[in-house]
């Protein structure tokens, strides 16, 4: 019998999310229950950030919510992939709470999106993590398959 | 003796292929060769509970037999055994439409299921909801069905006294006026009923947090509690606990030793539960 979580739990997180998200969060698109998009804004006056929207791309595995879902950042015209040291330009988003380690099954989707988003908000500064571009061309993982090495909490 | 295992191996085989009619038969020649093993039975009733057509009284049967051979042998190994005859057994009754013993048989699995560790406790959990739910739409179904009665009844009282009365006025007007007051009353009859069904549904909303397990965001079966005081559904948290010996809140180690069952919110979340059946699937 195995355990499968995530069809029940991924069903109330949708309605909870029908019902409202906090602001600067919004679904885009959760057709099934296996990738959902959502788009978040930098509520401050943050000139990083500001005026832009950021795509982001949720994939839950069958055991979500006991292990993390894959979360990116994805690129289009009009969704450019936020400056931050810890975020690479090809949208992998290097944070504890999302890896096997920080991850914790009571946080959720909209938690996810609140974290990222004040992850944004506390950022001042203008760059990419060291050796972004090697990453991006060498990398072949898929994001949980990546140990990051979290040095810098705080950023 | 030993041919009734190999039997058993053959019939393991057909059923991991996914040829349920075949393993059935396997196992009933492995039974006939040996009666007396109680795993036997519970390997056919999981058989017959994959035929198209379920037989669930001969499953009942071949689990009640189970449960009897094991509870005469000494056998200390029974927990699993007895774990999954109680389990089939609760789905039997539950297709058979015999909801308190659906619900009690979930309950025995359950528990047999913490007591030996076994990893099905997430299946079982879903099994004890599942069972209280369809047992509470069935008593919603009776409920409303006496209730539709008993408000047509009322009507139709109300409908025969209008009718007498004006028989005994003579005019026109003082019938007129009769009938007027007769029809005033079995509105408001109507809109009582009909207030009372609408208050109801607006009730079904969503369940109440303390209710509701964190991980899994189903009402909690049986809530256990961390260190530090907060609780969830066992189930969850166990599931957890075997990647990440950590607590899910505080990040401080946590095994699943240092749970502990919070009997107090188990009563209140059945005692919810049973008036509320729908939260199961809200």
């Amino acid at each position: 019998m195995p355990v499968q979580f995530a069809a029940k739990r991924l069903g109330k997180e949708l309605s909870k999310i029908q019902n409202g998200l906090p602001p600067g969060i919004e679904l885009v698109s959760a057709d099934d229950l296996e990738e959902w998009l959502l788009d978040i804004r930098v509520l401050d006056n943050n000139p990083l950030y500001l005026n832009e929207t950021y795509r982001l791309k949720f994939r839950f595995s069958q055991s979500y919510p006991i292990e993390p879902p894959e979360v990116v950042f994805v690129k289009q015209a009009d969704r450019p992939i936020p400056v931050h040291p810890h975020i690479y330009s090809n949208g992998i988003i290097c944070l504890d709470l999302l890896g096997q380690q920080g991850w914790s099954p009571v946080q959720s989707v909209e938690s996810v999106c609140m974290s990222l988003q004040s992850m944004l908000t506390g950022n001042t500064k203008n760059e990419r993590p060291a050796g972004d571009e090697d990453f991006v061309r060498a990398n072949k993982l898929r994001p949980k398959d990546i140990e990051f090495y979290y040095h810098d909490n705080s950023v | 003796m030993s041919s009734s295992l190999a039997l058993k191996e053959e019939g393991n085989r057909h059923f991991q292929k996914g040829d349920y009619i075949a393993a059935e038969a396997l196992y009933t020649k492995a039974i006939l060769s040996d009666p007396s093993n109680p795993l036997l039975y519970t390997n056919r009733a999981m058989a017959r509970l994959k035929l198209p057509d379920p037989p669930y009284f001969s499953i009942v049967e071949d689990c009640e037999e189970c449960l009897r051979l094991s509870s005469s042998s000494s056998s200390s190994s029974g927990g699993n055994k007895n774990m999954k005859a109680l389990y089939y057994l609760s789905q039997s009754h539950l297709a058979l439409k015999n909801y308190d013993q659906a619900v009690s048989y979930a309950l025995l699995a359950h528990e047999k299921c913490v007591e030996t560790g076994d990893k099905s406790l997430p299946a079982i959990t879903a099994q004890v909801l599942k069972c209280k739910k369809e047992r509470w739409e069935h008593r919603e179904k009776l409920r409303k069905r006496e209730e539709q009665e008993v408000e047509e009844e009322m009507v139709e009282l109300l409908t025969q006294e209008m009718e007498r009365m004006m028989k005994d006025e003579t005019d026109q007007e003082g019938k007129e006026e009769t009938k007027k007051m007769y029809e005033e009353k079995i509105e408001t009859l109507r809109n009582v009923f009909e207030r009372a069904r609408k208050k109801e549904e607006q009730r079904r909303r969503e369940p109440p947090d303390w209710a509701v397990d964190d991980i899994s965001f189903q009402v909690m079966v049986d809530p256990v509690m961390t260190k530090t005081g907060k609780s969830y559904e066992r189930a969850s948290i166990e599931e957890h606990l075997r990647r990440s010996e950590t607590d899910p809140l505080t990040r401080t180690p946590l095994t699943i030793k240092d749970l502990v069952p919070n009997i107090d919110l188990k009563h209140a979340c059945e005692e919810f539960l049973n008036e509320n059946g729908w939260a199961v699937d809200w």
